[in-house]
């Protein structure tokens, strides 16, 4: 049999992708075994280019009994063995195992990063039996057919052990932690109620639920406290201009008061006309933080989906690797070649050709580095297939940012106008864009404000025709989104660009936090008073930073595995102990934090005729039957109920319907699209459709009227 | 001793998480009154139904006020 080259990649997408960049012909031969593919390719020899699907192994229990816990010997192991749902793993590991015996040399081609580094690893030494010592490594931070096949044949002569030691330490420590700690929460709210119920927390759970309970505990106990604003409406060369009073806030009503008499209906002056030129850089370029926070500023999209947005695009060859730190984009990229090829896409002609006119390209730079990939950029390939909305916004996001940081300083004008009227000075303000610079390349995404004011000269005189005054109260801070949280944990140094997005998604589904702009539930509040009262230490933010800090150390061979895991469980131990030894009270807390979460997510709203009750989902005793029914119904004070399909689940959605302003339920039957429901059954739509029907119902040849 | 509010264990008459909310209540009393020249139950009115006031300082200024009719 013909020996070959096995090459490992992280996805099926990206194996397809190297093996039609390696082959000689462009037209790898797809083979699939078992429902695993892999791709038969010629370069000078055979190559089989073979992908995992992430990672295959895991950390995992060495032995012992399922829910005990301390538990802190490990093991790696393939993923089905320690995870449900992962029965795929198996063939998938007997495919690359059996590719593997007949292969002569080894390429890891995962992404170069931690994670991509550690899935090549493991691959080779659990899968195809040690050869991560003869492996070699391919380095590329873009999937483009000129970059693959320079990393091909120039690649690493060995894997890239120090990126390797750092990802093993760093699942290891998170097993630890994870394991333990979400064992010890679990099962004291089992052995209190008899009740199973998923609770987790970790390395990195724990200190971004407390940032959250820190801004929660000041927002829940806010009071705000009253000002007024003033602002005038004054007349200049016959055009209307609002204005707005020296001072910002004024505290007392009786003297916010006294400044609007003293000014209604006068006439001031014009004391002083100041103009200003400020110089506005070009952004630096993406790096996934970065990404993240704009997309879910213009888009809304979530740090998680905006990376499987990126993820995707990477996978296409249109944008380079997005799990970067980097603010750094590096001549090798060859930024003419990208705008060259750019030019090609007709939305993008006009402003590429602008940049390639310049005598020299220089990006402005932000100050982060990732020793591993460049920022952010588009390869200059264009989309092959259709893409979605969302994929469309992301990678015209990532065009635009990329020919932005090429662009020259913008320039704009603010004009501040001094007004006196009877011993009180106004503002008017008024601001122009002078030269566009690299805000011409970043539209849509930079606007431009103006306010243009006309000519206007020191002493003339001005007429008031209205002054307002506006009650306002002092805000709370803002509740953190997932955009903000993210950009929180990333300035603590907590997390790692690639995990932190999954960590929040995490905290959604474990219930600790709902809704967009976050709120925390009381078994969130619970979570991490239990934690601050048992085992402070696991949900410090300086604790886990240094922690952080030593993992990234291993990267440049000044810290070692075994100290940094000795460290995590002389931490851990004492602080497990605790929770052990306080079990019954933690279950308590733990068991009526979860019983009051899971009543409030069957809460839909106000009875509309007691006014005391709440409408919720209640469940008949005598039949098991679930309806819609008042708080006060078992109290016998209120009978108000609605009937509810019994198939499939039901959840209030927290909005009101359109019509009738009766809240919502949400109804879904598996293998069916989820339905509003709107359970008045005086509700105009529902009438409206009655109608409608029994109209469609009148007309001839109607398939209910021929049945 | 349980929060008069909430059933959680209180050192005094509150939670801590009520027991903070109540003396921001009361911290911020003095602005109000020089503000608007307000009354401690007008005070309390005007909190107890403001859209900006937290939830736990809500339910506190409600209590507060339930005492103060008693």
């Amino acid at each position: 049999m013909e020996k070959y080259t096995l090459i490992i990649t992280e996805k099926p997408d990206a194996a397809q992708r190297i093996a039609q960049a390696l082959d000689s012909k462009g037209k790898p031969k797809k083979v699939e075994e078992n429902g695993v593919p892999y791709f038969l390719a010629h370069r000078n020899r055979k190559l089989v280019v073979v992908p995992a699907l992430g990672h295959l192994y895991t950390v995992a229990h060495e032995r012992g009994r399922r829910n005990y816990y301390p538990v802190f010997n490990f093991k790696w192991v393939p993923r089905h063995l320690a995870e449900r749902g992962a029965k795929q793993i198996r063939t998938w590991i007997e495919t690359i195992s059996k590719l593997a015996n007949d292969a002569e040399d080894f390429i890891a081609a995962c992404d170069y990063d931690i994670e991509g580094s550690l899935i090549g690893y493991c691959i080779l030494k659990y899968g195809c039996e040690n050869k991560e010592g003869v492996a070699k490594r391919m380095k590329f931070s873009t999937l483009t057919k000129s970059e693959l096949e320079k990393a091909y044949d120039g690649p690493l002569s060995q894997l890239d052990f120090a990126l390797i030691e750092a990802g093993k330490t760093r699942h290891e420590v998170d097993w630890l932690y994870g394991v333990n700690l979400s064992r010890a929460l679990t099962s004291a709210a089992r052995r209190w109620s008899g009740k199973y119920a998923t609770l987790s927390t970790g390395r990195v759970q724990g200190p971004t639920l407390k940032f959250l309970i820190g801004r929660e505990r000041v927002i829940r106990s806010f009071v705000p406290t009253p000002y007024w604003e003033i602002r005038a409406e004054v007349e200049i060369k016959k055009s209307t201009y609002e204005v707005e009073y020296e001072r910002k806030r004024i505290e007392k009503r009786a003297e916010a008061e006294a400044v609007v008499k003293a000014c209604t209906d006068k006439t001031g002056e014009i004391k002083k006309v100041d103009m200003r030129e400020f110089h506005q850089k070009p952004p630096t370029p993406f790096d996934i933080g970065a990404l993240q926070t704009e997309a879910y500023s213009l888009f809304r999209y979530t740090p998680r989906r905006t990376m499987g947005i990126a993820q995707r695009l990477y996978l296409d060859a249109l944008i380079s690797y997005p799990r970067t730190s980097s603010q750094k984009l590096p001549p090798v990229i060859n930024y003419k070649n990208i705008l060259k090829a750019l030019s090609k896409e007709p939305a993008y002609k006009k402003l590429a050709s602008k940049l390639l006119e310049k005598e020299e390209l220089k990006p402005r730079e932000g100050v982060k580095e990732d020793p591993a990939h460049p920022a952010v950029y588009p390869t200059g390939n264009l989309p092959e297939r259709t893409l979605s909305d969302p994929e469309k916004n992301v990678w015209d996001l990532v065009v635009k940012r990329f020919m932005a940081v090429f662009g020259e300083t913008a320039i704009k004008q603010g004009v501040k106008v001094s007004l006196e009227v009877n011993g009180h000075n106004f503002f008017l303000r008024g601001r122009q864009v002078l030269k566009e610079g690299w805000m011409q390349f970043y539209k849509p995404y930079v606007k431009a404000e103006e306010v243009l004011l006309p000519p206007i000269k020191e002493g003339e005189t001005v007429r008031f025709k209205r002054v307002i005054c506006d009650d306002k109260f002092t805000n709370p801070p803002p509740r953190y989104n997932p955009s903000s949280l993210l950009k929180k944990m990333d300035e603590y140094g907590i997390g790692t660009k690639a995990t932190r997005a999954d960590i929040i998604g995490t905290l959604y589904n474990r219930r600790y936090i709902t809704e967009e702009r976050i709120v925390v539930t009381d078994l969130g509040f619970d979570i991490i008073d239990i934690l601050s009262n048992y085992a402070p230490r696991v949900i410090s933010v300086k604790l886990t930073r240094e922690l952080e800090k030593k993992m990234e150390q291993i990267q440049s061979n000044s810290e070692k595995r075994e100290n940094i895991l000795l460290e995590a469980v002389q931490q851990l131990k004492p602080q497990l102990e605790q929770l052990k030894e306080k079990e019954e009270p933690i279950g308590e807390v733990l068991s009526k934090a979860i019983k009051r979460v899971r009543m409030q997510e069957r809460i839909i709203g106000n009875c509309p005729n007691c006014g005391t009750g709440k409408l919720m989902i209640l469940y008949s005793r005598k039949t098991r039957k679930r309806f819609i029914g008042c708080t006060n119904y078992f109290k016998g004070i209120c009978s108000t109920s609605f009937p509810l399909p019994q198939k499939g689940t039901a959840k209030p959605m927290g909005k009101n319907c359109g019509s009738c302003g009766w809240p919502l339920v949400r109804v879904q039957i598996k293998g069916r699209r989820p339905w509003r429901l709107c359970f008045n059954p005086d509700c105009p739509l529902k009438e409206e459709r009655k109608k409608r029907n029994e109209m469609q119902n009148l007309q001839p040849g109607s398939p209910r009227k021929i049945l | 001793m349980k929060c008069r509010i909430c059933n959680r264990e209180a050192l005094e008459k509150y939670c801590e998480l009520h027991e903070k909310a109540y003396r921001n209540i009361v911290q911020k009393y003095d602005s109000w009154k020089r503000a608007m020249d307000v009354s401690w139950k007008e005070y309390l009115n005007e909190i107890a139904k403001n859209p900006y006031t937290g939830s736990w300082a809500k339910e506190v200024a409600e209590q507060l006020l339930k005492n103060e009719d008693r």
